[in-house]
Formats: structure tokens, C-alpha cells, sequence
């Protein structure tokens, strides 16, 4: 086995198509994410997220195409770089019957970069006994624990698929802190994957928007953010017909006025609503959460802007 | 030798502008009231980053920005410091921004249908604020 | 993995230990009021059977738990081979079933064998690593039933299923059960894998999954025949079941009163005296000839058909003489207080049998208690006075002594291959043993055999064979009778042959054979693995008409070509494909039933994605 050399990217996916049946889960993704930072992964419900990190982690195997997670190809993991990939998922996974202190343990003599310290910082975060039954914690807890045992391991990757999903607002910002600040957590990419938006302008350095199994955006929150803007035009009558209207993401029409939220678009735009008969027209930006809505919301696929 | 002044701003997720440009907003706004004396130690990365629950790269990336503006400098080894006031952009560039800045207020207000000069006295109050700063 | 193996342990360490003392429980209960050691087959059946399906419901429950999506990927997603964690979690499920199944028959045979005057062999001694292997059995097949592919993981049974019908005796069983044992954890091993739905990786581990699957195939065509049967049946049409059976059939034959049947085969005679005889049939009675052993009795063998093979009572002495393997004489214990009364062996000095022995009922004339006894090719008397066994007729060496029918003042004497006639009135009287005074072979095989009965002439017997037993399957011979006459002087003349009609078409009779002639020879070899070949139940086949070879071979052939295209619409390297359809033409249908279920076929989406490009 050839050992391959620290790679750039953490993530890289060439061409990687998955078929259910008839249905594209994946549809010739190319995909590279930087090693290093928090990258969030956000998509629609099937936008194929799931079987991307299925994919990643060797537990299907892709249609076509190549996908290599830590410079190695992901349907070839050995339990070294097993090792090295640190996964946490919505459920939180965690034997039920143990007691804290025994999973501890297993983990600790499973992973050969155990990090106790890292443990404890996490694990401080939470009211967590070591005597305590794993079944016994509330979902906030069992999901600190879980992360703890993760962040532990000391993995170069680390990725979270919807790690908040459930958890109530002290349990969910006690889960960010302790992913954000832990030092361990300084130390591997992360990849967050998550429906809330508050989260992922929270934590995010990286935007990663997947659709319809298509890489759809890849760039800094606030840069997506910018990219797309709120227009308000007063338009006597019907406006210009939805497909004439450049970069459209969603029109609306509200006490007579026409409201447009529009992908890349600068002044030119409001010379296209006047020339379509418009009084008058403002445009304003909006927030990420908006911005990401309206473009997963859009009616028919835009080509990634390159 | 300063000490770390609080600073205590606040920032909202679902808010149009990114959180960075709230904290740079935020800051500026504190030098510009005098909230922040010059010389006043700002919180580590780390630190604002932890009292925001936010990514400390977010923060990094706010210091960075006030930093290239000249509203705070670096001290080797020690921190962030609120600078010395000095002209912290060309002549044109602060035309420019002023441009953009009475382009969008007026967009706004325009809509608002509001009579000129009652907004301008709404403007003057607003601007007033910065007044003791300016007079110090 | 030894954390993995502790904690799992963990997890079922109540069940265990709650199914261990419940099962303890119950055979304590039921150690109390019977001899647990010598029960009918069907009683270690019915355990059997309850010991697999708790190790089929823990490996089903235990598996299932892991099996959904994000639970598979916590367990697999660690830096152990997959291997490594499948031997941690089976190896806990196996040690759990030794405590809640072996353990407890472990300590009830202590019970027996320190506390009580029951006899406990080796053979017992035995039992409860065959609970355990029969439990791991079935909790391996539980496992692969979650772990394989939807589709085909049911086919594991097909192993619990052999571990019913195997016919291996004795601690071989143990081997049997323990190659069913690795096979099911090699299946269960190949399943372990991080993608679930994916067919078998290595062709190791398709060859390991894929026989069972076809042998799981061919079952379910078997099975899917009886359930027609069944309706065939209900119909009433079945000839088994009609109101009058096809005539001139062997169900008709087998239908009769054996006055019936001697009449019947007289009446195929062409011999001068046959008016005479039939006169005599209607007048006199016929008597049937019985037959006490229908298997035989195998050494160390862990369970017999019935109890009355290990054990008879002294009603006289109010003793239990029970066989015991290991000494190969009869233990005894009395009835009223369960004390120990003593061996029984061969002649004054109690030797050991020369071959497991057994009761075969009382003689007309033999004192009150007294009986015979019957071990490989030897009839003794018992005699309770003496607490000894007498041999009274010795057959030639090699030939099984299968049961003793008295008639008139005649003992008429069963083999393997022949029927003796000796004097009855000898019998009873006189130490010596006794001499035949005719000798009659049987003309077919005893397996094939399925009635004798004779009448006594003037001159001799006059006896009528009957071969029908299999005629319903592929194993009997062409279903035939036989009438001979033996004669006082010990001559043998034929007198009839009757051939019977099948009732049954040759696809019916070779169902188990035409649907894929290699796995019929397979399962042949698995049912007989280990299994010694008993003269009683051998049998003399007919020719296989060509009609079915035919079929069969047209069959294959069919498989093999359609093969071909199945082959090509599934993701399959070529050597592999080739392997496939030459597969399918050996081994026929099943192996293009495994070939569909194994893999899913390529998705229709595939073009369109070409057409894509093309149309943008």
C-alpha cells in the first residue's frame, strides 16, 4: 500500500454519480473540500447529503465515479484510516445498556490517539456522570458525550451530520461551544452538516450548498449571502413573465408589489425592472438564512457560478 | 497598561448583513461614540468569539478588517488596541463610501415618504451622537 | 474486540442468565417425573427445536439492532476490521447461549448421573454441546437473516433445516452440526460488511453464500410441490385419498387386507395348485408378518426413534432395565424407589451385547415377565429369574435380526435379506440355541419391502412380498409382488409375480430430482453425511426413464441460456459471469433463481444519463 502525502483536500469527488433505481442521489458531483475549518454542507432534504457521506465513509458504493476521502479512495478505508475519521450523527449512536465510564474505556483502548484532555474539556461542558447508564442521558447529553468521544479520538476529520438536530436551545448552544473552542476541534476539518441556518452562520468559514445531488455552491457565508438580494418593484399589472427574469430565485407579489429575490444581480437589475414597467424599485440584502432558502426554493436548477 | 475593556455588542443570526460586518459595525460604532477610548484593549479572537457563540474565524476576519481601516492596531505579542484616531481613508475612497452610505439612506427613506427636511432633522439627531467624539 | 465482546455480553446478560434458570426450571421439573436421558427422538426434537429458534430469535433481535443504517455505521466506523467485530458480538451471542441452553442440560445430566440410578452414557454426556451447536445454529442464521441481503438471507435456514432431516448418528452428529456451524459463520462473515445491500464480495464469499441459497431455492421448489400436493389432496383426487385408488396400482395393493393381497397375487399365478391355494386363503387366516426394528440400532447413536428401544420393564420384578451404550449391557432400577437393581448382560458371566440391544416383545409360553431381546443378527431370552439373556436363534453373521412374529407353534424370524421359520415350542423350553428349518430369501430389498404375509400350508408356507414403500419416489423400485412357497424339505418355488402400476407420472415421482440433478445429489450427501448405511432400509431403485433425464437435461440447458442475458444486465467482472452461467448450467434452475436474487439488476437510468450530453 502506497502511502499517499498529506492532501489538500480532505474531500474530493470526481464525476460521483448514485442511482437508487431511476432516482440521481448523486448526480457527477465534483466536490473538494480544503483540509482545515469548519465547512457546512447544506442541502434540501434528499438533496443527497446522507449518501454523500455514506459514500465518504465506504458504507455504499458510489454508481460511478470516484470519491477519496483523506486522499483515500473511501470504498478502500482501512481500520487505520477509519481511525482517523471522526463521525457523529443525529441519533447519537451510543450503546445504551453501558455505563459512561465503560464506553469511555472501550473508546480510549479502540483509538491509539485517545486524547483524554480533549475529553474532559468536552465532556465539562455537561453533567455527565461516569456511573451513569448511557440510556439515562437526556438527548443533550448524550450528544456531548458522544461528540466528546469523538473529538477524543483525535481525528483529522471530523463530520457531523445534523449533531443538533432535537436538541433544545441551552443543549444546542452548550454542543457549539464545545465543538467551536475545544482544541481538539482546532485541530481536524470539520464538515457540519445542518438544516439551521442560525448554526451555520454561527460556525461556518465554508458554505457548501448541495442540490438535486449537485454541487450548487461552494464559497464563504456571507459572500452566498451577498450574492443574492431583495428587490421591491411597483409594477402597474402583470410583472415580466418569471422566465425572463434573470437569476430569478422567487418571485412573490404582495399588496401589489412585486418582490423578487434574485442570484446575482447588481444595479443592472433595476434598470431590467424598469424597462418591465416598474415605478419604482429598491433592492436590499438579505440574511443567510433567506439567501439559502430562496436559492434551495427556486423552481428549476441554476448552473453553479464557476 | 490597558486592561481588556468588555465589549459589548451584540450580533443576530438571520440578520441581512454577515456577523462579521455586525462586529465591525459594532466596534466602530463604540470608537465612534467613545464607548471604546483609544488605547482600550479589545477581547481576544478567542474570547469574542466564545461570548458570540460564533466561529472565531468570524471574529479574525471583523479584527482583520477594523485593523486595514486603522481603528485598531496590532501590538506584537500583546493584542488589539483601539488606535489613535488619523485619516483612515483616501479622499476619494470617503467620497465614495459617503456616496454609497446618502445612495442607500436615501433609497430607504425615499420609500418612506417622509418630507425632506423632516428627515434630515431625524439624520442630524442621528449624526449628533458621534458629536462628543469628535469635540474630545 | 474485547471491549466489544464484554460490552455485549452486557447487554444480554440478563436474558441469558433469566433464560438459563427458566430452562433449568423446566428440565428439573421435567428430570423429576421422567428419565430425561431416554426419551423418544421427538422430546430431544422439541428441545432441539426451542433451542434453535432462541438462538434464531437472539441473532435476529441482536442483528436487527445494528442493522438499521446510522447504528451499522457507529458499529463498523471504528479502527477494527470488520472481522474482528463480528467475532467480538457472535462470540458474545454464542458464549450467551451456553449459559441459557448448555449450561442447564450440563447440570441436569450431573443431576442424573450423581443423584439418581439413571443410566447417563457418553452419549448424554454429549447432549449439551449439541444444544449448543443446535442454538448457535440457529442464532448464526438469525444473524445472517438481518445481515444479508433482503432478498435472499432467509436461505441460512436451510442449514436448521438440515440439522432436522441429517441422518449422521452418534457424536458425528456433533460434526455435522459444527460444519453447519462454521458454514453459517463464514455466510455471516461475508455479510459483515460496511454496505449491507451489496451482493458477497470475494468469490469465496459468493460460493459461501450462494450454495445455501440455491440449496434455499431448490427447498422452496420442494416445498412449493407439497403445498400443491396439499391441494391436490383437498381436491380428493390424490391417489392417495380417493375413495376407490387407482386400480392396479401400488396404493391399491397397499390398501388391502392381507387376505386381499394374497389373493391378489395367487391370482397373477400360473401355477397348477393356485385354484387350490386361493381356496385355502379364503378359508384359512392370513397371518401378517410384523417387524420390531426398522432402523438399526447404531452404537453411541444420541437419540432413538422410540423409548421402548432403550428400555423395557420387568412388570413381574418391578425392575426398568435400561440399555446402556456405554457398558453395552442393561442397567436396572426398580420401579417402586428408583434404586439400582443390577446389570443384564449376556449369559451367567453378564457380557456385553455384541450390538445394541433391545426388547422385542414376549413369546406365547415364556414365564410371566420374561421376553426376548434383540441385538444385531442375535434373538435372546430374557430370563428375570436369572437376571440373565439367553441367545436363543443367531443369525448369519452380518445379516440384522429385525423382528420375530409368532405363528401358529412356529417362530418366524425377519432379516435383512430373509425370512426363518423355526420351531416355537423350542423356543420357550431348552437352553439351546435354535436351528431353522427353513429358509426363505427375500426377493428384493428390505427398504423397498413394505408388507409379508403367509399362510400355512400342508406343506410348507406360502408367502406373499409386497414392495411398494417408495414407489411414490425416485428411491423404491418399480413397485412389484411376490409370491413364493416354501415347502417343509426348505425348498423355494415361485409361484407368482405381480408388477403393480405406478400411480404416480415419472415428473411427479423425480420432483425431487429434474428440478437441478446436482443439488438432489447434494442434498442426498448432506442427509447422509456421517450416516452409516443401514441394510434395513436400503433399496433397489428403478432405472430413471428417459423422459425425465431428458427434461432434466432441457432444464439445465434453459437455465444456462437464459443465463446469458440475465448475466449481462448485472454488475459482474467476466470471469464471474462466466462462472455464473456455467453455474446455471450445472445446477440448473435454483442457480438462475440465485443468480436473480443475489444481484440486483443494473438501473434503468443509465441510458438517459447517456442521452443527457447529447441533448444539451
Amino acid at each position: 500500500m502506497t502511502d499517499t502525502t498529506p492532501s489538500e483536500y480532505v474531500v474530493e469527488t470526481e464525476a460521483l454519480c448514485k442511482r437508487y433505481g431511476a432516482k440521481l442521489a448523486l448526480d457527477q458531483l465534483d466536490l473538494r473540500i480544503a483540509s482545515s475549518r469548519i465547512h457546512a454542507i447544506v442541502g434540501a432534504n434528499g438533496a443527497g447529503k446522507s449518501t454523500l457521506f455514506r459514500i465518504l465513509l465506504g458504507f455504499l458504493p458510489p454508481s460511478s465515479g470516484q470519491a477519496r476521502i483523506l486522499g483515500r479512495d473511501s470504498q478502500q478505508l482501512t481500520p487505520t484510516d477509519r481511525g482517523r475519521i471522526g463521525f457523529v450523527n443525529e441519533e447519537h449512536t451510543l450503546p445504551n445498556w453501558m455505563r459512561v465510564s465503560a464506553v469511555t474505556a472501550m473508546q480510549r483502548r479502540h483509538y491509539p490517539r485517545w486524547n483524554q484532555r480533549a475529553f474532559d474539556e468536552v465532556i465539562g461542558h455537561y453533567h455527565v456522570l461516569p456511573e451513569q447508564k448511557v440510556g439515562q442521558l437526556s438527548r443533550g447529553e448524550r450528544a456531548g458525550f458522544n461528540l466528546a468521544l469523538t473529538l477524543a479520538q483525535g481525528p483529522e476529520l471530523l463530520v457531523l451530520d445534523e449533531p443538533t438536530l432535537g436538541l433544545d436551545v441551552v443543549a444546542k448552544r452548550a454542543f457549539l461551544e464545545s465543538l467551536l473552542y475545544s482544541n481538539a476541534a482546532g485541530q481536524c476539518t470539520v464538515i457540519y452538516c445542518s438544516h439551521q441556518m442560525e448554526e451555520v452562520e454561527r460556525v461556518a468559514d465554508n458554505l457548501i450548498i448541495l442540490e438535486r445531488g449537485r454541487l450548487a455552491n461552494m464559497s464563504a457565508p456571507d459572500d452566498f449571502c451577498a450574492r443574492v438580494t431583495h428587490w421591491v418593484a411597483d409594477i402597474p399589472f402583470a410583472g415580466p413573465p418569471p422566465a425572463s427574469v434573470p437569476g430569478l430565485l422567487q418571485a412573490q407579489r404582495i399588496d401589489g408589489l412585486h418582490h423578487y429575490l434574485v442570484l446575482d444581480q447588481d444595479e443592472d437589475f433595476a434598470a431590467f425592472l424598469r424597462a418591465s414597467g416598474a415605478r419604482s424599485v429598491q433592492s436590499m440584502p438579505v440574511s443567510l438564512d433567506r439567501a439559502v432558502n430562496g436559492f434551495l426554493a427556486k423552481n428549476h436548477a441554476m448552473p453553479a457560478a464557476a | 497598561m490597558a486592561r481588556t475593556q468588555a465589549l459589548l455588542i451584540q450580533i443576530a443570526t438571520g440578520d441581512p448583513r454577515p456577523i462579521s460586518k455586525q462586529i465591525v459595525d459594532g466596534v466602530r460604532m463604540k470608537i465612534a461614540t467613545g464607548e471604546l477610548a483609544v488605547g482600550a484593549q479589545l477581547p481576544s479572537v478567542r474570547g469574542l468569539a466564545q461570548q458570540l457563540t460564533i466561529n472565531p474565524n468570524t471574529v479574525a476576519k471583523a479584527y482583520a478588517e477594523l485593523t486595514g481601516e486603522g481603528w485598531l492596531e496590532a501590538r506584537q505579542g500583546l493584542g488589539l488596541y483601539v488606535a489613535t484616531p488619523r485619516q483612515r481613508l483616501s479622499n476619494a475612497e470617503r467620497d465614495r463610501r459617503l456616496d454609497d452610505a446618502v445612495q442607500s439612506f436615501v433609497h430607504e427613506v425615499a420609500a418612506l415618504d417622509y418630507p425632506p427636511d423632516r428627515a434630515l432633522t431625524r439624520l442630524e439627531r442621528a449624526l449628533r451622537v458621534l458629536a462628543p467624539k469628535k469635540t474630545a | 474486540m474485547r471491549d466489544l465482546f464484554k460490552a455485549e455480553l452486557l447487554r444480554f446478560r440478563g436474558w441469558a442468565i433469566a433464560g438459563a434458570a427458566l430452562h433449568l426450571l423446566v428440565l428439573g421439573f421435567l428430570a423429576r417425573v421422567v428419565d430425561l436421558a431416554q426419551q423418544p427422538l421427538l422430546v430431544y426434537r422439541v428441545f432441539g427445536g426451542v433451542y434453535a429458534l432462541a438462538g434464531l430469535l437472539l441473532g435476529l433481535y441482536q442483528m436487527g439492532s445494528y442493522r438499521r443504517p446510522n447504528v451499522w455505521l457507529n458499529l463498523l466506523h471504528r479502527p477494527l476490521p470488520d472481522w474482528r467485530i463480528a467475532a467480538a458480538l457472535l462470540g458474545a451471542g454464542i458464549l450467551l447461549l451456553a449459559v441459557a441452553a448448555a449450561l442447564p442440560v450440563l447440570l441436569i445430566a450431573g443431576y442424573q448421573a450423581g443423584m439418581t440410578a439413571r443410566v447417563v452414557d457418553l452419549r448424554h454426556w454429549l447432549f449439551p454441546l449439541a444444544a449448543l451447536l443446535i442454538a448457535a445454529c440457529g442464532y448464526l442464521a438469525g444473524a445472517f437473516c438481518m445481515l444479508g441481503g433482503r432478498r435472499y438471507s432467509a436461505c441460512a435456514l436451510v442449514f436448521l433445516a438440515l440439522l432436522a432431516v441429517s441422518q449422521a448418528t452418534g457424536p458425528r452428529v456433533l460434526l455435522l452440526q459444527a460444519i453447519a456451524l462454521l458454514w453459517l459463520a463464514a455466510m455471516v462473515l461475508a455479510a459483515f460488511k460496511p454496505d449491507l445491500s451489496a451482493p458477497p464480495r470475494s468469490p469465496a464469499a459468493t460460493a459461501v453464500t450462494a450454495l445455501p441459497l440455491q440449496m434455499g431455492v431448490y427447498s422452496l421448489m420442494l416445498l412449493l410441490g407439497f403445498g400443491m400436493e396439499m391441494l391436490w389432496i383437498m381436491q380428493g383426487t390424490h391417489p392417495n385419498n380417493t375413495g376407490v385408488p387407482p386400480p392396479g396400482g401400488h396404493n391399491e395393493t397397499e390398501r388391502m387386507t392381507p387376505q386381499q393381497r394374497m389373493l391378489a397375487g395367487l391370482a397373477a399365478s400360473r401355477a397348477p395348485q393356485a385354484p387350490l391355494w386361493r381356496e385355502q386363503v379364503a378359508l384359512s387366516e392370513v397371518q401378517p408378518i410384523g417387524v420390531q426394528v426398522v432402523a438399526t440400532p447404531v452404537r453411541n447413536e444420541l437419540t432413538h426413534a422410540a423409548a421402548e428401544q432403550t428400555e423395557f420393564d420387568d412388570d413381574e420384578r418391578r425392575v426398568r432395565w435400561v440399555f446402556s451404550h456405554d457398558r453395552m449391557r442393561f442397567e436396572g432400577y426398580r420401579l417402586t424407589d428408583g434404586r439400582r437393581a443390577g446389570e443384564l448382560g449376556v449369559g451367567g458371566g453378564d457380557a456385553p451385547f455384541p450390538a445394541p440391544a433391545q426388547a422385542a416383545g414376549g413369546l406365547p409360553g415364556l414365564p410371566k415377565g420374561d421376553g426376548t431381546l434383540v441385538a444385531g443378527n442375535v434373538l435372546y431370552r430374557y430370563d428375570g429369574a436369572a437376571g440373565q439373556a439367553l441367545p436363543r436363534i443367531v443369525l448369519p453373521a452380518g445379516e440384522i435380526l429385525a423382528g420375530v412374529t409368532p405363528v401358529g407353534e412356529s417362530l418366524v424370524v425377519t432379516s435383512d435379506r430373509a425370512l426363518y421359520f423355526f420351531d416355537g415350542r423350542d423356543a420357550a423350553t431348552g437352553d439351546a440355541l435354535l436351528r431353522p428349518r427353513q429358509r426363505l430369501p427375500i426377493p428384493g430389498r428390505s427398504g423397498d419391502l413394505r408388507s409379508v404375509e403367509l399362510i400355512e400350508l400342508v406343506d410348507g408356507y406360502l408367502v406373499s412380498f409386497s414392495f411398494t414403500s417408495y414407489a411414490h419416489e425416485l428411491t423404491g423400485a418399480t413397485p412389484y409382488q411376490n409370491v413364493l412357497w416354501v415347502d417343509d424339505g426348505g425348498r423355494v418355488t415361485p409361484v407368482a409375480h405381480r408388477a403393480m402400476a405406478y400411480d404416480y407420472s415419472a415428473p411427479y415421482r423425480y420432483k425431487a430430482w429434474w428440478p437441478s440433478p446436482a443439488l438432489y445429489a447434494l442434498r442426498v450427501g448432506a442427509i447422509g453425511l456421517f450416516a452409516p448405511a443401514d441394510p434395513l432400509q436400503a433399496t433397489a431403485p428403478a432405472p430413471m426413464p428417459r423422459g425425465i433425464q431428458v427434461f432434466a437435461g432441457a432444464l439445465m440447458l434453459l437455465s444456462l441460456l437464459a443465463a446469458i442475458p440475465m448475466s449481462l444486465r448485472r454488475a459482474l467482472s467476466t470471469p464471474a459471469r462466466m462462472a455464473w452461467v456455467l453455474a446455471c448450467g450445472v445446477i440448473g434452475l435454483p442457480a438462475l433463481a440465485s443468480l436473480w436474487l443475489l444481484y440486483p439488476a443494473r438501473g434503468q437510468a443509465e441510458p438517459q444519463r447517456q442521452l443527457q450530453p447529447a441533448a444539451a
